[in-house]
């Protein structure tokens, strides 16, 4: 009876020191529930960028030096989805204060999203994201741009002028005298673009149907977005035009890219001067030692006189409303500012989005880029507020397309299908 | 008959209480969000003396169900909130439209019938038939054949056997791309000289198809392979000794001998590569992401081409944000895969009564 008496009591004192353990932990992030009203108190932010995780965990450390307030940064990324690994911490009780989502996302988390309206980095950008019952909830904490991307010294060498490049037929011109001077200018394709599927259904599904949705339209037009999300309804004139292009791109690219080529394969390819244009943004050459030529931004004009490219937060951070939102916003107040800005231009290589910054991205696309947003030549990121999931969708009739499955006829209609039973499932 | 101790019973009616008493304590604390610290080492507390005061229970006649339990407990418990509590709700889910973080109302049979109006779901569900047939035709004959050759007498046995079946070692996600890197670089060689194709293999629907099976086998097969070694390896000596002595020659000792004594592996192997066939999903994923196209399915234009089910299923929950629709694909999903292996051993079974 001792021994049972004695196992018993060893067996409750294990128990309660394991929780004790525990405990310690819970009270942690209970004071920190407590305190949501505290600027001073520890603020989480979720990335979903890992690539930058470095320079976020600098920009904690100067943070906690110049304020005294406490951020620790959380990194997800490569394959894992940040959303769903939110839905997870969600459930978990266990959310951050600030955490990263696209535009169509807002919708998920609708009423769980602080308002940040009226704080003072909102003066300084156009760039927030707002919401109609929310108000003002996404802190744009870059800005990324995608169009063609050009090597401005093979075209400076096969005297091609990039301004001139707002028509089709101005692009055709231009893809043949390029075509016909490969072994002169040293390159093996007059494009680098990929439409493989399994793995880069992203940049044909989602920026490159992008062009579809944005291309020459101001900022704020949604036009074809707002048909699309009308049960995936598409303009057929307008298709028709980007297919008869993308059908030109198809032509010119490099034939061991363009139907089961890789990222890697497509980028390294621009890196060495193969390809005079690449189809991707400003994120495929992020740093000015990459590459030893000039490089910019040309339209997607597959109508004449489209003369803008696509440019604003692809993402954004936002502040979960029953996190500390104070906090949140002391902390979005100090990263708009000179020296979080001097961290993330700098050395994580992100574009500003905030009109004071002072500092010059070192990214080989900025100049282009900003010459564009600065003429007000920009069109929005209206392709990330389409269904969740159909990029996969489309992403198999690009590569159809650039396998010569279909012309750009049967493009154009097989487009208007797919989107369309998408919606209506 | 034994009288127990008035001792034993106050100590097994007060923990009981007391256990039942601070389990209850600590777990509406964790319900209401209470901040107290204490309610996690009441609730273990709880439970501990919950379980002692039920050990104690002065009762001869149950006292053995009681031990029975309690050793039970830990397995039971484990496998309750790992198997039959998401199942649950899993199948709650389905019947709402919860988008993985709330519940906003109930929309009753919507998410069943909204998933047959889906041609890639029905195509899914199809080209999963489909893969299973041919790979547990495909795993079960190279895996034998295999094992045949492990079981004979040529030189090297182990590093055959040990060759064999290490791609099984290899995480699906990491085979899935060493593979397509084969079949994009190494394999778009070969076809481009003979039959002028310079595109990879799972740039086409069928063609990938065919590669999936290929990876799958390749992956599946050294492990089946193993079992099938062990089955041989029980055959008695005497028996093929007495089958060579009546002068039985190879081909009659592998149909006639060595076949029928080996049904029971025979069954455990297809149902293996029954169940593992119907679950695949991270090759799939790697190898190509469901995609692949099929021109005309029932009049409709699919882009899922070889989207097998599970990978099907993750994609309309995680992908798409449809958490109640892929819960509702999921509920069929494990309806079929029940319904498909109890028949399947049904049919096994009965097939080694015969043999």
């Amino acid at each position: 009876m001792k021994k049972k008496l004695l196992s018993i009591i060893l067996a409750g004192t294990m128990a309660i020191a394991l929780t004790a353990c525990g405990g310690a932990q819970a009270a942690g992030t209970d004071a920190g529930a407590s305190n949501s009203g505290d600027a001073s108190a520890e603020v989480r932010l979720l990335n979903g960028k890992p690539e930058i995780d470095a320079q976020l965990q600098e920009l904690a450390k100067t943070y906690k030096e110049e304020t005294g307030n406490t951020l620790t940064v959380e990194t997800i990324g490569g394959d894992t989805n940040a959303a769903d690994e939110l839905k997870k911490m969600y459930q978990a009780d266990n959310m951050p204060d600030i955490f990263v989502i696209e535009a169509n996302q807002a919708a998920t988390w609708d009423g769980m999203l602080a308002d940040l309206a009226g704080e003072e980095w909102t003066n300084k950008t156009g760039f927030e994201l707002t919401d109609k019952s929310m108000g003002t909830i996404g802190f744009p904490y870059t800005v990324e741009a995608t169009a063609l991307g050009y090597n401005a010294d093979v075209l400076k060498k096969a005297g091609i002028d990039p301004a001139t490049l707002t028509s089709p037929a101005a692009y055709k011109e231009v893809f043949e005298t390029l075509d016909s001077k490969k072994d002169e200018l040293g390159i093996t394709a007059v494009l680098g673009w990929c439409a493989e599927p399994a793995n880069l259904g992203w940049s044909s599904g989602t920026h490159v149907f992008a062009q579809y949705l944005d291309a020459g339209l101001k900022a704020d037009d949604t036009t074809y977005l707002d048909l699309l999300n009308d049960g995936g309804k598409i303009d057929e004139k307008r298709m028709h035009d980007f297919a008869e292009f993308v059908g030109m791109m198809n032509q010119y690219s490099d034939p061991a890219l363009l139907v089961d080529g890789t990222y890697d394969q497509q980028v390294a390819g621009f890196k060495e001067g193969k390809y005079a244009f690449i189809t991707q943004g400003n994120w495929c050459v992020t740093s000015p030692d990459d590459v030893n030529f000039e490089c910019g931004f040309a339209p997607y004009a597959f109508e004449d006189g489209i003369n803008t490219i696509i440019a604003g937060p692809p993402s954004y951070w936002v502040a979960y409303s029953k996190g500390n939102v104070a906090g949140a916003k002391a902390f979005f107040n100090w990263c708009a500012g000179s020296v979080a800005q001097d961290i993330l231009v700098n050395e994580a290589g992100l574009v500003s989005p905030f009109d004071d910054c002072k500092f010059e991205a070192v990214n080989p696309f900025y100049k282009s880029m900003k010459s564009y947003i600065d003429s007000g030549n920009y069109s929005g990121w209206h392709t990330m507020l389409k269904k969740d999931g159909l990029q996969n969708v489309t992403c198999q009739v690009f590569a159809d397309y650039a396998q010569g499955k279909l012309d750009a006829d049967s493009f154009t209609s097989t487009m208007a299908q797919v989107i369309q039973s998408y919606y209506a499932n | 008959m034994r009288e127990f101790s008035p001792g034993r019973k106050a100590m097994s009616f007060a923990g009981i209480i007391l256990g039942l008493v601070s389990l209850i304590t600590g777990l509406a604390m964790a319900i209401s969000g209470s901040g107290n610290t204490m309610r996690g080492t009441l609730l273990v507390a709880g439970v501990v003396l919950l379980i002692a005061g039920v050990y104690l229970f002065p009762t001869l006649k149950h006292h053995r169900t009681i031990i029975n339990v309690l050793f039970l407990f830990p397995l039971l418990f484990a496998f309750a909130v790992t198997v039959i509590i998401p199942l649950v709700l899993g199948i709650g889910y389905s019947f709402t439209n919860w988008d993985g973080i709330r519940v906003k109302g109930f929309v009753g049979l919507e998410n069943y019938i909204r998933m047959f109006r889906q041609p890639g779901f029905i195509w899914s569900i199809l080209i999963t038939f489909l893969f299973v047939i041919f790979n547990m035709v495909l795993v079960n004959v190279v895996a034998f054949l295999l094992a045949l050759l492990c079981t004979s007498k040529i030189k090297g046995l182990g590093f055959f056997r040990a060759s064999y079946f290490l791609p099984n070692l290899i995480g699906g996600i990491v085979l899935g791309y060493i593979w397509q890197f084969v079949f994009s670089n190494v394999v778009t060689k070969f076809t481009e000289a003979l039959a002028g194709n310079r595109y990879s293999m799972l740039s086409e629907t069928r063609t990938a198809f065919i590669a999936i099976v290929v990876v799958y086998v390749w992956q599946y097969a050294g492990y089946i392979m193993l079992i099938y070694i062990t089955g041989l390896n029980t055959i008695p000596g005497d028996v093929l000794e007495a089958s060579s002595i009546d002068g039985a020659d190879k081909l009659q000792t592998l149909f006639q001998i060595k076949i029928p004594m080996i049904a029971p592996t025979v069954t455990i192997c297809t149902f293996l590569t029954l169940t593992s066939a119907f679950k695949q999903f991270d090759v799939n994923l790697a190898l190509t992401n469901g995609t692949g196209s099929v021109a005309s399915f029932f009049g409709n234009y699919l882009t899922n081409g070889t989207e097998m089910l599970a990978l099907n299923i993750y994609s309309t929950a995680v992908i798409n944000n449809e958490y109640a629709l892929g819960e509702a694909k999921a509920v069929l999903f494990f309806i079929i895969l029940a319904a498909v292996s109890i028949i399947q051993v049904r049919i096994s079974n009965k097939k080694e009564v015969e043999l």
